[in-house]
């Protein structure tokens, strides 16, 4: 007989681990790089005593001083938001691809960027202020665009439910985009409206997002969400392969379809919207990375999902590196950076051929 | 184990497809489903296999009604192999035979020896073990439909329900799938539109017409030139052949819509 021991299986086992370390060096490495650049011995003393209290050399440099407040408050929560936006919007784009059954999918497919636009652009162009008194005047733009994204995401839902019949991808497909252009006539007709310089450059600032506001405080709430969202997906790679095979062999398959399908929309969706009021709308990684992982690795979510969760937040680290040195004394919003490096390779991957986006050729 | 529709209707977007319609398939039972196209013959089997939910009537399982089953434990009963319907994403062979075994298995448990020797045993049935590496994908649409035959294999279950398990197939392939499911020793349900392979391999058949059950009952009582003349509305012959033994169905070219 025999084994079922697989090489292929063993070979993207490995790859993992390779990805994992790559990771971990990415964190130490882009620790070091910046405006003031850090030797990896330093950052990687600080970053040892900061977290497990085991001290080499001088003590006092490991908990005050430049040094520490560079790479202990600054740019090591960036980092570590980079890597978890970057794992989260990659695990929450292969999710929800499978999910609905659609390899174009991306997580902000239920009208989040839209919803979160829209929310973020009336805090920033009008202000809560303007319309709200007491608790909701006083809340800041992470908080509308959370309440827009959860909005536009109920109204997504709604739309996709209305007429009866069951939930189909391409129901949702389309109430999607209905709600993303509703909002976005909303959103441009306030910024149109708007006409204030200073706040028209935060808004896109907003939406192009960035990892400039990372600390250890604000990093605490979305990494536990976060974290959480994606141990639960890991736990899910059976069903979300069997989602893969169409609405009836799932069912044929023993998988609930209806009910699955549901919990995993709302499951990616929320979480798409904590990371994007965390930092912002990063573009392209949630369609990018799957397919690019699903190039050399396959369907098979056992493999793909932490392989592409891996490579999501290796590229948003490095993606934030770019966005922090290539313009020096000057950020770019990290979207930008992620468009720019994404488009060439996903132009790359559809000349190459070989690969299908999903489908066969 | 038993199988049955009792009474089941379908409704389509407000038309009913599926009329009262109670079918049986009892212990180890091969039972064919015949029809022209658009009697509903898919629509009542997609009711049986859970895809569409019955207007009225109920789907039972060993007397147990299936809306009480959990949709896990009525794969683990139940397997299908349906007409295939486009896939975006692809997967290889033997990882699509594998898929069968879901319904066996929890959220964390991994894909034992045992797993895999049920998937090999299955493609070698279905004479697929060559391609266990291949991408799904790129087969042809015979090849699919005997992989999605082995993953069936793979679910281990005692009632099979198939929807043209034929379609697409060579001659060679037909005669090989029908000797397959045959041989498994499961009930099965098969919508068939060769009148020769239910003749060959059916215990007992029901004829769907307008989405009501016309005619039941032994294979070679049912299949008559009467009936075909009055269902399919082509003229024929039925004739017991020589060396199988079996009746087989002769039809006449250009009787289509004549007579009556």
């Amino acid at each position: 007989m025999k084994s079922h021991i697989n090489r292929r299986h063993v070979l993207l086992g490995t790859l993992i681990l390779v990805f994992l370390g790559l990771l971990v060096l990415s964190v130490l490495l882009s620790v070091m790089i910046g405006a003031v650049p850090i030797s990896l011995k330093d950052v990687y003393r600080i970053i040892l005593y900061n977290t497990t209290r085991l001290a080499i050399g001088d003590a006092d440099t490991l908990t005050h001083g430049t040094l520490y407040e560079i790479v202990w408050n600054v740019r090591t929560p960036r980092v570590i938001m980079a890597a978890v936006i970057g794992v989260t919007l990659a695990v929450c784009g292969v999710v929800m691809q499978a999910t609905v059954q659609n390899p174009l999918a991306d997580p902000y497919i239920l009208g989040i960027s839209s919803g979160a636009s829209l929310g973020a652009t009336f805090s920033i162009m009008i202000g809560a202020s303007a319309l709200f008194t007491g608790v909701l005047a006083a809340m800041g733009t992470a908080f509308w665009a959370f309440g827009g994204a959860l909005g536009a995401m109920g109204l997504v839902m709604l739309l996709a439910h209305m007429g009866g019949g069951r939930l189909t991808s391409a129901k949702l497909v389309l109430a999607g985009s209905v709600v993303g252009s509703l909002c976005g006539a909303f959103t441009n007709m306030m910024i149109y409206i708007g006409q204030d310089a200073e706040n028209m450059k935060s808004v896109t600032y907003w939406l192009l997002g960035s990892m400039v506001s990372a600390r250890w405080d604000k990093l605490a709430m979305p990494g536990i969400c976060l974290g959480f969202g994606v141990l639960f997906f890991l736990t899910q790679t059976r069903t979300l392969n069997t989602l893969l095979l169409g609405d009836e062999a799932a069912v044929t398959l023993g998988v609930n379809l209806g009910k699955w399908r549901r919990i995993y929309m709302i499951a990616t969706s929320l979480m798409a919207a904590v990371a994007v009021c965390t930092c912002g709308i990063v573009g392209f990684v949630g369609l990018m990375i799957p397919h690019i992982v699903r190039g050399f690795a396959g369907s098979d979510h056992r493999f793909l999902l932490p392989l592409a969760a891996l490579s999501g937040g290796i590229f948003l680290i490095w993606a934030d590196v770019i966005a922090r040195v290539l313009i020096p004394k000057s950020e770019i919003p990290i979207g930008v950076i992620t468009s720019a490096i994404g488009a060439p390779i996903f132009v790359y991957m559809m000349v190459r051929k070989s690969y299908g986006f999903g489908g066969a050729d | 184990m038993e199988i049955e529709s009792k009474g089941v209707s379908v409704t389509l977007s407000g038309r009913e497809i599926v009329h009262r319609v109670s079918v049986q398939v009892k212990d180890r039972q091969f039972v064919g489903l015949l029809g022209p196209n658009g009697s509903g013959k898919t629509t009542l089997l997609k009711s049986i296999y859970r895809v569409l939910k019955p207007s009225e009537g109920a789907v039972c399982i060993d007397g147990e009604d299936i809306r009480r089953m959990s949709y896990r434990e009525s794969a683990k009963r139940t397997g299908v192999v349906s007409q295939f319907t486009s896939m975006s994403f692809d997967f290889s062979v033997e990882e699509m035979v594998l898929m069968g075994r879901a319904p066996h298995k929890t959220a964390l448990s991994r894909d034992t020896e045992e797993d895999y020797r049920i998937a090999e045993e299955a493609l070698r049935r279905v004479d697929m073990l060559d391609f266990r590496d291949r991408s799904f994908l790129t087969l042809s649409g015979g090849e699919k439909q005997r992989i999605l035959l082995a993953r069936a294999l793979a679910q281990q279950v005692e009632i099979l329900v198939l929807d043209e398990p034929t379609n697409h197939l060579d001659i060679k392939y037909q005669i090989q799938i029908m000797d397959v499911v045959k041989s498994l020793g499961v009930g099965v349900l098969a919508a068939l539109h060769d009148l020769n392979l239910t003749l060959m391999y059916c215990d007992y058949v029901y004829v769907l017409k307008n989405g009501s059950v016309v005619a039941e009952g032994p294979t070679e009582d049912v299949i008559t030139e009467a009936l075909i003349r009055r269902v399919y509305e082509v003229d024929c012959s039925v004739q017991r052949h020589p060396k199988t033994g079996k009746l087989h169905v002769v039809f006449f070219p250009g009787s289509v819509g004549k007579g009556e």
